[in-house]
């Protein structure tokens, strides 16, 4: 016998924050074939119409990498006393908070991601942050690779607990992907959200010790870098990977844990809310 | 919910806002609400919200079409969107059995630089196969589609048609047991119309069940059992297919009266020429039927009846002129009728001779018309040829229908319909 499907008025209200999850979890497994078809789409036809095609993905970063290496030759980043070449710390730094802003940018495109059809068939709106979010790390391993090469070039040779970086991104992922997540839903009816915490975000690089070492004169900044969750899951994740060790360990437990529950939050925030803004994706 | 029943909708409703910065905060208060737990207003209307499915009720089988029948913007697509599970209601339940497939637009999805064929994969996903599924199909789905090498050309490079045959043969080949199809077999040419629609009978045949929303009655007396018809929202009658078309040609009988109507005091009635002919009594009617129902059956003799008078009739060397013109007030058609041959005894074709007394009552005869159902307007006008004066003339005297047929026509017929075929003749003169 088939299983009957009811639709009602407010029916996800009713649905727990738990099971929010097994939903997901079943979806995302369910249309993995969805998720990567949209993902071919999305990420390689985009060359079609190029010569070079996806060697462009390689390319950008390469560009990157030739500009850093020049500006360390040229001596215009004077060097800091970061223990390393300051061009490797900034731009291993820069990278990962790259990584977090994307995170965050590509999950607030969740439901813009099916535009294309959202209105023309029904499918689990959220397994497309899977979409995204592959999408964004197909980007960023290539630019990281590239980026450990400078790292390399510099003479700074990487702590071997980089190979625990993939576990040391899931906060980052949790916290962008959470807070895109709530865009994705708001921006639908409110674009000022995105484009607010867009400009939002772009000022926080300012208050994470990222462009600067972690040992700022000033006492009011270094109050707004203490309490600041990306100062120990960029910066953390960055000096385990330069210098092996991280110095706040409690810190970076901390804003994983809260980072954690941003993101549960946030899932089951975008399937109650989703129903009642898809209807005003025109 | 009885085990046969594979649709089932009871009281549903669906609202929306007119205004898009008012549907835009709506959505943000609803969003805010729903996060602070407050009550939502789902139910009721609020400033500058209509109803676009208002109280629909129905049950459809297994293996049965449904025809969901009204006029542009009466809320059929938004129906099928809530029956997929698109939007959710706003008051009121459905329960759905089964597979559903949706083809409220074809090609959903499809991106213009990937070849016909990546598409097919692409869209196949989107509509629910798997890949597998889409695989052991897909050269069933291309030779249905049969659009021969564009199939590895990019889906930009498609006309409108190819797209259409392209999407239609993904969704058709999906494993579904429920078809909601929102007026897709209008857009291809005849022959992919045709083997649409003996693809959809066949499937029917299987066990398909088909929610068909068209403005065809032919398609729709020939698939469906039962139907609905929708009004601005509202459902005005729920039964069997044939009343329910019925019921829809009164509605858009009574919708193109109003129309008539207005676009008459839009388009009025005006006199033309110099006074000298009068005409009054003007009926357009369908040969041996009432006089006075101004609705005329495609393919049916059309007789058009008025009466003239000269002021002063001076020669006989008129000329009597109707003009069939389209509701937009385009000519469709003029039909010429002299009193004496035209230069030199030569008489053009499609002329005819009469002979116009000072007064009298014309009756005009079309023969075998091949019009489109569609509302006509009816120009009359007597010239004096010699002097090239028009004498005397009325332009949208009248206003009159070609409905479609009653008895059983293929739906794809006038397809092929010529409107410039036909034969006249006058027919008695006082």
């Amino acid at each position: 016998m088939e299983e009957i499907i009811i639709y009602e008025p407010d029916s996800r209200k009713k649905v727990g924050l738990f099971k929010t999850w097994t939903i997901f979890f079943r979806n995302s497994l369910r249309f993995r074939e969805l998720i990567l078809e949209v993902f071919k789409r999305d990420f390689v036809a985009v060359y079609k119409k190029s010569l070079f095609g996806v060697g462009w993905i390689i390319l950008s970063p390469l560009i990157g990498v030739v500009s850093w290496v020049f500006m360390n030759a040229t001596g215009i980043l004077s060097p800091g006393d970061v223990g390393i070449p300051y061009p490797a710390y900034v731009l291993l730094g820069t990278s990962i908070w790259g990584l977090f802003m994307g995170f965050y940018s590509s999950a607030a495109e969740t439901l813009a991601a099916g535009a294309g059809f959202i209105l023309q068939v029904k499918y689990p709106h959220e397994v497309l942050l899977m979409k995204q979010t592959a999408q964004h790390l197909a980007n960023f391993l290539l630019s990281f690779l590239l980026s450990v090469l400078v790292l390399l070039l510099f003479g700074v040779v990487p702590s071997w607990k980089i190979l625990f970086f993939p576990i040391l991104i899931l906060p980052l992922f949790f916290l962008g992907a959470g807070i895109g997540l709530i865009i994705s839903v708001i921006k639908v009816v409110a674009l000022d959200f995105q484009k607010g915490f867009d400009l939002f975000l772009g000022l926080v690089i300012f208050i994470t010790p990222i462009i600067y070492s972690q040992d700022v004169n000033n006492e009011l900044l270094r109050r707004i870098v203490r309490w600041n969750p990306l100062t120990y899951l960029v910066g953390g994740t960055r000096d385990l990977i330069i210098y092996g060790y991280m110095d706040h360990w409690p810190g970076f437990i901390f804003s994983a844990v809260l980072s954690l529950a941003v993101f549960i939050f946030a899932g089951h925030f975008f399937f109650v809310s989703e129903q009642k803004v898809v209807e005003r994706m025109i | 919910m009885d085990s046969d029943v594979i649709i089932q909708a009871e009281g549903l409703h669906k609202k929306f806002c007119r205004s898009l910065r008012g549907g835009m905060f709506y959505g943000l208060k609803d969003v805010f609400s729903g996060l602070a737990g407050l009550p939502d207003e789902c139910g009721t209307l609020r400033k500058n919200e209509f109803w676009a499915v208002q109280d629909v009720n129905f049950q459809v089988r297994r293996g049965e079409a449904f025809g969901i029948v009204g006029i542009n913007g009466s809320g059929k697509s938004t129906l099928l969107r809530l029956l997929a599970g698109i939007f959710p209601p706003d008051k009121g339940k459905i329960a759905v059995r089964g597979r559903i497939g949706a083809l409220i637009a074809v090609g959903a999805g499809f991106h213009p630089h990937m070849s016909g064929r990546e598409n097919i994969f692409l869209n196949g996903t989107i509509m629910g196969m798997s890949r597998q599924e889409i695989g052991d199909k897909l050269e069933d789905i291309i030779r249905f589609a049969d659009i021969g090498l564009f199939i590895d050309s990019p889906v930009a490079s498609y006309s409108s048609g190819m797209r259409v045959r392209l999407g239609f043969s993904i969704a058709i080949h999906a494993p579904i047991s429920i078809l909601l199809a929102d007026e897709i077999l209008a857009v291809g040419d005849v022959f992919f119309r045709k083997k649409c629609f003996e693809k959809i009978l066949e499937m029917k045949k299987n066990g398909l069940s088909i929610l068909f929303v068209s403005h065809s009655n032919q398609s729709l007396e020939s698939l469906c059992e039962r139907g609905t018809l929708l009004h601005n929202g509202s459902q005005v009658f729920l039964g069997d297919i044939r009343t329910c078309v019925k019921r829809y040609m009164d509605l858009i009988g009574d919708e193109n009266k109003k129309k008539g109507i207005e676009e008459m005091e839009g388009m009025p009635r005006s006199n033309v020429g110099v006074g000298n002919v009068q005409f009054s009594n003007i009926l357009v009617y369908q040969e041996g039927k009432d006089k006075n129902n101004s609705d005329v059956e495609y393919g049916q003799n059309i007789l058009i009846e008025f009466n003239y008078r000269f002021l002063k009739k001076t020669s006989n060397d008129y000329q009597l002129r109707l003009g069939f013109k389209t509701h937009e007030g385009q000519n469709i058609q003029k039909f010429y009728f002299h009193e004496s041959p035209f230069l030199d005894g030569y008489v053009y074709q499609n002329e005819k001779i009469i002979s116009l007394q000072k007064e009298g009552r014309c009756v005009a005869r079309i023969l075998n018309p091949k019009l489109f159902p569609q509302t006509l307007r009816l120009d009359i006008s007597i010239k004096s040829m010699r002097m090239s004066v028009h004498e005397g003339g009325i332009s949208n005297s009248a206003v009159f229908r070609i409905v479609e047929p009653k008895k059983e026509k293929m739906y794809f017929e006038y397809g092929f319909g010529s409107i410039t075929e036909f034969d006249y003749e006058i027919q008695s003169l006082e």
